[in-house]
């Protein structure tokens, strides 16, 4: 298994001014962020609101520069990429986006939209030959030819992800940053774009960085999964082990959070609200009810507990397992 | 069992003006509300789940109308009332709380000043003893020094915090009903646990009536005594949760529970229901659900299908009983 896209040490750190002429307060919102995404595989980035996931989006599209650390796509790095070599790399790497009303421009028809990727790129110059190739680009999403020429008001959000899907195909690209695809979607919809995002990843032999805060979605879409918290993978394994052995406490309590169909509600499991980091020790420690002294002190790093099951858990280095009560 | 009940709403219908025109989005609504139950309303968006909701307070937008039906609150019609007899219903009787729990709160005020408006605005109470209740009140749903948080500003609260900001508003008045409009939709999984068990705690001690507005099912599943599936601005199906959800008749209810994805399973492919949902107000003769159903005869696209009981359960299908 090749990685075609490595995360190595990431750190960012936006900063926020408080005043107009003030200085800022530095944010850290990732910290030693690694993480690999192998060839022809889902890689599945659970977390909640405000964890980073976002952001570690937008380092890895070349949209925001990494404070430290690297990313290589392809081989090729990209904070120290030049224009031109990113433009090259964004053929080969495409996005997603949550919001289907906010991501299509809504004066732009559907035939528009899809041939803007086109022409950036100089592809497909001949009259026919590019309509013979939007027509089926529609159809692989599941719409049909006489959608290119309308708007994207026209469309409900479901087909109008369809629209942002396909906008990303266009280039055939190998690699696909999906952020929250199916968040802002109906329910009876979501299953839809799911099976399309499932059949797609296989036919184009895609490698895809799904992001999302549904571990239910997750567990349909992908292969492996990084669970973050506050800008910190926190665990990350192949996602049957993930799901079937969960280790760190923090994905413990989002997995039992989940609710299902039959489960019944958890009784609490005497977890303390957030309380304010110290800036020290493990960013769970003030929510975590096996927190001990050296929690709040250390952070602790990544260990393979399992193989290819990787854990940040100071309980687990000390020898100790975090089995779940059965 | 027969527990009286403190809401009954009658075929209630509910019209948007558009362009001289108007779209129906809520097509005769029925159901009755028993005290200390919850009742989840669940629906897609444009399903009418939260037209209704407002129409229960009086709140609807200005281009919403209510065109027929009745809404009797401990059989008093609350559409036959005046602006100031509406003033004892809202907070006193039947409270809301809203989905975002930060956009609900104004900016501007404490915590404190908010939470103690509402007490004396009902309440013949003192400055000071307005504020001894709101620390209980803030108490009651699980803030952590209350006293001194009383005098904060929205803004220094977190998302789940401020829900609970907004119950405890919600409960200042000792409802008979809370009406929770998809609560903790704009909340993380585990703080929406959090908030979950506490209403449910607050419903079971206080004894209130739910209406929990929900597009999610397993939530759904989790609290709620009763369930009303809305499609298109009709009940599709209704029943106990325990029998909707073991034993969906509706093709709608039954097709949204098969494609929902699970932590249990991993199927190859996610049973999806084909189509997409309708345009909220479009006028449709037949079934809503038709042009999705997998089961869908002629007569479903020509003709409604009746909201047909038995016993608890509620089916608005022709062919509930066929195969």
């Amino acid at each position: 298994m090749s990685a075609c896209v490595e995360i190595k040490n990431l750190y960012k750190t936006y900063h926020r001014r408080k005043w107009l002429f003030g200085a800022g307060e530095a944010v850290e919102v990732l910290k030693d962020v690694t993480l690999s995404l192998a060839e022809n595989r889902v890689l599945g980035l659970v977390g909640e609101s405000g964890c980073g996931k976002s952001t570690l989006c937008k380092v890895l599209l070349g949209i925001e520069k990494p404070t430290s650390g690297t990313v290589v796509v392809q081989g090729q790095e990209v904070a120290a990429s030049t224009p031109a070599q990113l433009k090259k790399m964004r053929r080969v790497m495409q996005v997603i986006y949550q919001d289907p009303y906010g991501s299509l421009d809504p004066r732009m028809t559907v035939r528009q939209l899809l041939s803007e990727p086109l022409d950036i790129h100089k592809l497909y110059l001949d009259k026919h030959e590019r309509n013979k190739f939007l027509e089926e680009l529609v159809q692989a999403v599941g719409l049909s030819p006489e959608h290119l020429n309308r708007y994207p008001h026209e469309f409900s959000g479901g087909q109008r992800q369809r629209i942002s899907i396909a906008r990303a195909l266009a280039l055939d690209p190998h690699i696909l940053v999906a952020d929250e695809p199916v968040s802002a979607l109906d329910v009876s919809v979501q299953a839809q774009i799911l099976n399309l995002l499932r059949d797609i990843k296989r036919t184009r032999k895609l490698s895809v960085l799904f992001v999302t805060h549904d571990f239910a979605v997750a567990r349909f879409l992908c292969d492996d999964i990084a669970v973050m918290y506050q800008g910190r993978i926190m665990e990350k394994a192949p996602a049957e082990q993930l799901l079937a052995r969960p280790m760190h406490p923090y994905t413990q309590t989002l997995l039992s959070a989940v609710p299902e169909v039959g489960k019944a509600l958890t009784s609490e499991p005497e977890e303390k609200a957030s309380g304010p980091s110290t800036g020290t020790g493990c960013p769970f420690a003030p929510r975590c009810s096996k927190a001990k002294e050296v929690c709040r002190q250390q952070i602790p790093t990544l260990v393979e507990t399992a193989p290819g099951h990787w854990c940040a858990c100071a309980c687990l280095t000390q020898g100790e397992t975090n089995d779940l009560k059965s | 069992m027969s527990i009286s009940p403190v809401l009954q709403v009658e075929d209630l219908h509910i019209d948007f003006q558009n362009d001289q025109k108007p779209l129906p989005v809520l097509r005769g609504l029925s159901y009755t509300l028993a005290a200390g139950r919850v009742l989840a309303v669940v629906g897609e968006s444009g399903s009418g789940k939260t037209v209704h909701a407002l129409s229960l307070l009086r709140l609807l937008p200005a281009a919403g109308r209510v065109s027929g039906g009745k809404i009797l609150y401990k059989g008093e019609n609350l559409l036959a009332l005046c602006e100031k007899e509406l003033r004892q219903v809202r907070g006193q009787k039947i409270a809301m709380i809203f989905q975002d729990p930060a956009a609900s709160l104004n900016p501007v005020l404490t915590v404190g000043e908010q939470l103690t408006e509402t007490l004396r605005a009902h309440r013949k109470l003192t400055k000071e003893q307005a504020r001894q209740e709101a620390v209980k009140l803030l108490e009651k749903v699980g803030i952590a020094d209350a006293e001194k948080r009383l005098d904060e500003y929205p803004f220094q609260f977190s998302g789940g915090m401020c829900q609970r900001v907004m119950i405890a508003m919600a409960l200042a008045l000792s409802p008979d009903i809370l009406i929770a409009d998809e609560p903790t939709t704009a909340l993380d999984v585990t703080i929406q646990a959090q908030i979950i068990r506490l209403i449910k705690q607050l419903q079971e001690r206080e004894k209130m009536a739910v209406i929990f507005i929900t597009h999610n099912l397993a939530l759904a599943s989790q609290v709620a005594d009763e369930v009303l599936v809305l499609y298109g601005g009709m009940c599709m199906e209704q029943a106990p949760a325990k029998e909707l959800f073991s034993q969906p008749k509706h093709p709608y209810t039954q097709g949204l529970l098969a494609s929902l994805a699970s932590l249990k399973t991993r199927p190859e492919r996610l049973p999806a229901i084909a189509g997409q949902p309708p345009v909220p107000g479009e006028i449709v003769t037949g079934c809503p659900f038709a042009p999705r159903c997998p089961r869908v005869k002629e007569k479903c696209r020509q003709s409604l299908p009746p909201l047909t009981k038995r016993g608890e359960h509620a089916v608005r299908c022709f062919w509930e009983n066929k195969p």
